[in-house]
Parts: C-alpha cells; sequence; structure tokens
C-alpha cells in the first residue's frame, strides 16, 4: 500500500509542473535562505570572535581584581613571578604576553591628544594581537631603541606626524600621582578597521612603560592565547580557579566582551524566528498548491472514497503528495543553498570596519557550511511541508464521497 | 428482517431523502420500498430528477437517507460507522462511472488492483487475479499503460474490470455506455451480461440507454422519487 502512495504522490506532484515548480521553487529559496543565513551567521561569529581575539583581547587575559573598572595604575598584576611561571607550563597555554595600561597625553609640535598608552613585549605581543600585521608605515619595534612608539594612522593625522618624528608623552606614575614625560620617535604606524584602536591608542616597550608609570617590573595584564579558542569559552577548566588567586582575577574573552555571547545567543534565537517567519509564508503557499490540486481532482477523490478508500488513507494520499513535494523541494534548496554558501564562502562579504556588537569587522565575513545546514534545515522544512499539508488531509479525509464527485450516480 | 431471504442482497425500507437547495427542501426520494435479489441484472430507469442518483448513492452507502433503511447483504448501512462502511463498500460492492473515472496518474494494473491493495491481498494473488481480469474484459497485454493511453471503450472496460476483480455481491454502474458510440456500448453490455451469467454478481444500472433497458432482466422506474414501475422481463 505504501508503495502505491508513494507511486500515487509522486506521479500527482508531476501532473502540474509548473505549479509544483514554482512551489518547489518557493520552498526551495526558503531552504537555501535559510542555510545561507545560518552559515553567514557562523561566520560572522567567527570573524568577530576572531577579530575579537586575535586583534587585541587574546583568549583569556590576567588581572588584578577591579583592574578593569578603577584602571589605577598600581593595580599590578600580583606575584607576577610565579604566575608567569606557572603559565609558562600551562599545556593549553599556546603564548601568553605582559602589558601595562595607563591613560596619558601625547603632543607633537602641531598638536596634542589623549591616549591610552600600552607597554608590549614586541616578541610575544605579535603572537597575540595584530598590531605588527596592521603596520602599514615603519616597523613594529626592531631593534631596542626604547623611544621607540607605535601609533594608529588616525592619532598621526591628529599629530601631524610621520615616521622619525618626535613626539612627548606625558603619564601620571602609580603611588605619587607625580606627571612624568618623555620624548619618543615614531617607528611605526598601524592602520586598524576599528577607530577606536587608530586613534587612540599607542605602544611603547615594556620596560620603558614600567619605568615612566614607576611599577618596577610589575604590570596590569596578560593576555593569553590557547591551544584553542573553544578553551577559553569553557568556564569549567580549572585554569580560571588556578589563576584567579592572590587577588588577581583570569577571564575569558566571553567574560571581557559579554556583549557578544549575549548577542550569540540573541542572533540564534533571531535565526528562528527568521526561519517560523520565512517557514510561515511558505507554509501558505503550499497548502494553497495543495488545495489547488485538491479542488481539480475532486471526482477523483471521490472515487477513490467511493471504492473503499479510509479517511485516513486519504489523508495520507495529501501528506504522502506534500511529502514529495518538500523531498522535491529540499533537493533543489539544498542545492540552491549549498551553491550560493560556497560561492560566498569562498569570496568573501565585506563588511570591514563596520562595527557589530562592539566589535570592529577586520576581515571579510566567509559563510561556513555545515553538516547541520543540510539535515536540520531539510528535516524542519519536512516536517513544515508535511504540517502544511495537513490541513488539505484532513478536509480530504472529512470529505464526502457524493460531496466530492458531486454528481456520483 | 426475518423475512429477508439469502438471495435478497439491497432491501429499501420507506427511503426518503430530503435535500436542502438553498433552504428550500426538496424530496428527492419520497418512501421507496424495493428488494434486489442476487444475481438480478436491473436496470433503474427515470426522467431526470426522478431520483436514480439519489437511490443509487443511497444503496451503496455513499450517502444517507432522511428516514427508512438500507441492507445491504443482510446488513444495515446507516449503522455502520465510517470506516466500517468504506471497508464494506469496498468488499461487497464495484462501481462503473459513466466517465470511467480511472486514476489517470496509475496504470491499468495499478488502477484494477488498487481496490485488492486496500483489502491487503497478497502482491502475487493480486497480480493473477488482474492479469485473468483484465483478459476476461478483454484487454490483454494493456496493464502497463495509463488510461490516457486507451479508447473511451477500453478505459470503461478497465473500470468493469476494477469493479470486479474483488468480486463484489453489486455492481452499480452510473450510465456505463453514455459516453461510448453504441457499438462499443453494445460489446461492453453484451460483456457484463455474460460476466453476471456466469458469476452470478447482481448488476444496478441507472441509465437512459435504450440498449441497456432492453438487455436488463428488470427494469425499475422512478417518478418523483417513488417507484412507478417495476418489471422483471
Amino acid at each position: 500500500m505504501f508503495l502505491i502512495l508513494i507511486k500515487l504522490a509522486w506521479r500527482n506532484i508531476l501532473r502540474n509542473k509548473r505549479r509544483t515548480i514554482i512551489a518547489s521553487i518557493a520552498i526551495s529559496i526558503g531552504l537555501a535562505a535559510l542555510i545561507f543565513g545560518d552559515a553567514f551567521m557562523i561566520g560572522m561569529m567567527d570573524n568577530l570572535i576572531k577579530t575579537a581575539t586575535d586583534s587585541f583581547i587574546g583568549d583569556a587575559q590576567i588581572h588584578r581584581q577591579e583592574f578593569r573598572d578603577t584602571r589605577e595604575v598600581s593595580m599590578t598584576i600580583q606575584e607576577l613571578d610565579e604566575v608567569g611561571a606557572n603559565l609558562a607550563k600551562e599545556a593549553n597555554v599556546r603564548y601568553f604576553t605582559r602589558r601595562t595600561f595607563s591613560t596619558g597625553m601625547i603632543a607633537s609640535s602641531a598638536n596634542r591628544s589623549a591616549i591610552n598608552l600600552i607597554g608590549v613585549q614586541p616578541s610575544t605581543e605579535k603572537f597575540l594581537s595584530q598590531i605588527d600585521d596592521a603596520i602599514t608605515e615603519g616597523v613594529f619595534f626592531q631593534k631596542t631603541n626604547e623611544h621607540d612608539i607605535v601609533i594608529g594612522s588616525k592619532l598621526a593625522e591628529i599629530l601631524e606626524v610621520e615616521l622619525g618624528d618626535k613626539a612627548v608623552v606625558t603619564v601620571v606614575q602609580a603611588k605619587s600621582g607625580d606627571y612624568f614625560q618623555d620624548w619618543f620617535r615614531v617607528s611605526g604606524i598601524y592602520y586598524f578597521a576599528d577607530a577606536a584602536m587608530n586613534s587612540g591608542m599607542a605602544f611603547v616597550r615594556l620596560k620603558k612603560a614600567q619605568q615612566m608609570l614607576a611599577i618596577g617590573n610589575n604590570v596590569h595584564e596578560i593576555a593569553i592565547k590557547f591551544t584553542s579558542t573553544e578553551y577559553g569559552q569553557d568556564k569549567q577548566v580549572p585554569f580560571w580557579e588556578t589563576y584567579s588567586q592572590h587577588g588577581n582575577e583570569a577571564l575569558s574573552w566571553t567574560e571581557i566582551l559579554p556583549q557578544l555571547p549575549k548577542v550569540f545567543a540573541m542572533s540564534e534565537y533571531s535565526k528562528y524566528i527568521m526561519g517560523i517567519v520565512l517557514f510561515g509564508v511558505v507554509i501558505f503557499g503550499i497548502i494553497n498548491t495543495l488545495f489547488m490540486s485538491l479542488y481539480e481532482r475532486m471526482f477523483e477523490f471521490g472515487v477513490l472514497r467511493a471504492v473503499g478508500t479510509r479517511s485516513f488513507g486519504m489523508a495520507r494520499i495529501i501528506l504522502f503528495e506534500a511529502g514529495a513535494l518538500a523531498i522535491v523541494s529540499i533537493i533543489l534548496g539544498a542545492i540552491l543553498g549549498f551553491v550560493l554558501t560556497t560561492i560566498f564562502a569562498n569570496v568573501g562579504i565585506d563588511y570591514t570596519g563596520n562595527e557589530m556588537m562592539g566589535v570592529t569587522v577586520q576581515e571579510f565575513i566567509y559563510p561556513v557550511l555545515t553538516i547541520e545546514q543540510f539535515t536540520v534545515y531539510p528535516l524542519a522544512v519536512f516536517i513544515f511541508t508535511i504540517i502544511a499539508g495537513l490541513y488539505p488531509a484532513w478536509h480530504v479525509a472529512k470529505m464526502s464521497p457524493v460531496d466530492a464527485m458531486r454528481r456520483s450516480f | 428482517m426475518e423475512q429477508i431471504q439469502k438471495t435478497d442482497v439491497i432491501v429499501t425500507e420507506s427511503v426518503m431523502k430530503v435535500y436542502d437547495a438553498d433552504g428550500i427542501p426538496v424530496n428527492a426520494l419520497n418512501g421507496v420500498d424495493l428488494t434486489i435479489q442476487s444475481g438480478e441484472f436491473t436496470a433503474i430507469v427515470g426522467p431526470s430528477g426522478s431520483g436514480k442518483t439519489t437511490f443509487l448513492n443511497i444503496i451503496s452507502g455513499l450517502d444517507a437517507p432522511t428516514e427508512g433503511k438500507v441492507w445491504l447483504s443482510g446488513k444495515v448501512l446507516s449503522e455502520m460507522g465510517g470506516n466500517e462502511l468504506s471497508d464494506f463498500r469496498r468488499d461487497n460492492i464495484g462501481f462503473i462511472f459513466q466517465a470511467y473515472n480511472l486514476i489517470p496518474v496509475l496504470t491499468v494494473e495499478e488502477n484494477v488492483e488498487y481496490i485488492m491493495l486496500l483489502a491487503g491481498v497478497p502482491k502475487t494473488e493480486r497480480h493473477d487475479r488482474v492479469v485473468a481480469m483484465l483478459e476476461t474484459v478483454g484487454l490483454k497485454d494493456v496493464e502497463d499503460r495509463l488510461p490516457t493511453q486507451l479508447s473511451g471503450g477500453q478505459q470503461q472496460r478497465v473500470a468493469i474490470a476494477r469493479a470486479m476483480v474483488s468480486e463484489p455481491a453489486i455492481i452499480l454502474a452510473d450510465e456505463p455506455t453514455a459516453n461510448l458510440d453504441s457499438k462499443t456500448g453494445a460489446d461492453l453490455l453484451e460483456m457484463m451480461r455474460r460476466l453476471n451469467d456466469e458469476t452470478g454478481m447482481t448488476f444496478i444500472f441507472s441509465t437512459h440507454d435504450p440498449m441497456v433497458m432492453e438487455s436488463a432482466k428488470r427494469l425499475i422506474t422512478l417518478r418523483d422519487g417513488k417507484v412507478d414501475t417495476d418489471e422483471t422481463k
């Protein structure tokens, strides 16, 4: 019986090819849009995580507790040597680097500007941030000149300085609160899509920064790169507790940028809402298609009913047709979704310079294909289509043969 | 109904049917009492609106009477539930329609075997019975064709094969010759008459065709929803 129902369904949907093609295209576009939308979301999330963690933040950071709130220069990491030694032994830590942070003022002969002065270790910093990759002029610290300073292109524009030009940086020292001034020469200029990084940051050698801030060998931050980004998202691992001692705190990037995971979770919901709206529209198209097909074959249904097909059997005929329509549409939609996503996964989508969720996109977004897009979504489309077929199926099931045939004898 | 004899396949008792035509009640049947015995070859005739269609709908269980009772093979149709009635029709009644009404997307073999599929007849038996039935109606070697690839006469033969293949007690035929030329109609009528003689199945026709009336062993004339005349030849 199953076989004859499949034959009936398949041949019936091919009876009016144009209508079937139109309905299938509508469903398949919906599926392709879902596949592409999901692939884009994954690509965008990967991009944002990569941008957030690779450009400067890292997968995790260690600070003195409350430093992030107060930005107090004297609040350096406690037991730094022990922390550093332990980190060097951690199997999941690929790289780490030390940093100092302070606000300050930079002045050139032409202009001045407020900055965040960051002291870095060039040899390890290059593994944690992309400043070295973003250099457009000069170099990211070479040799050992302690008066080198690396600034953003926008800041160079504000200060009207070029490579080799002199600039004076003023900071407030820890504990004493005294002003301290020193001169630097611009050794590198970088460009980031993030306007704040371009115009408001300046990098000097760690030793020089420690000296200016009078904090000895202490630092404000250790930025960490794990062997996998996922490790940084797993709050169950003992890492966090181990390094949240002695008044320090170890934070993952998800805590440093809490808006990102929240927005990712929200975008998951928006994806489902988009899917529901999309298929809500498609579902009426399917119902309409099935009803048109049903009314065209009313007498035929009357005959099937008259010769002894039970109500459930009648409903099954419609549901099998809906299923056949779904399968055709799923194949079309999966091909369309695959082709569309593959093209953009290679070409990329240019969102560079746009700020999303507090992170400025630095690279093209490349949609990511996953197995779920070709299993879960097609299954959802199949279920949606069958649900859409329930109403016409119920209509056929309760139809009296006399009404269906109008004039049966 | 102890008085129903074993050979009484259809008994109607004071069957009335009132339709609602836009709020106006229309009496399609006005108390029809009839008994049709097994093996009859009966034609129901009458002018348009006389109630032929309604009567056949009611005795086949496709429609329910407003009043009165119908016994089919000893069972009261109005006492059956939806699925029971469907199964009962499947097992006891074969339908032949004026416009053949084969399922256009199914082949000849599939059309004929459909009812047996519903009844759960095993595949081999189904195939054997389809082949035998098609041979009986004079349609060899067409089982793989679609109905649209057959002539009107051939399609009606397939419809007859479909109606008879499950060996029902009764065949109800609605103007079976109306869409056929007289030669093909005469051939089919002769074939049905022969099958009636050979198998003992009861044939009931609704018709305007004088040829069918001529061939019928019993002629029931309906007029204004009542039996006007009932002649057995």
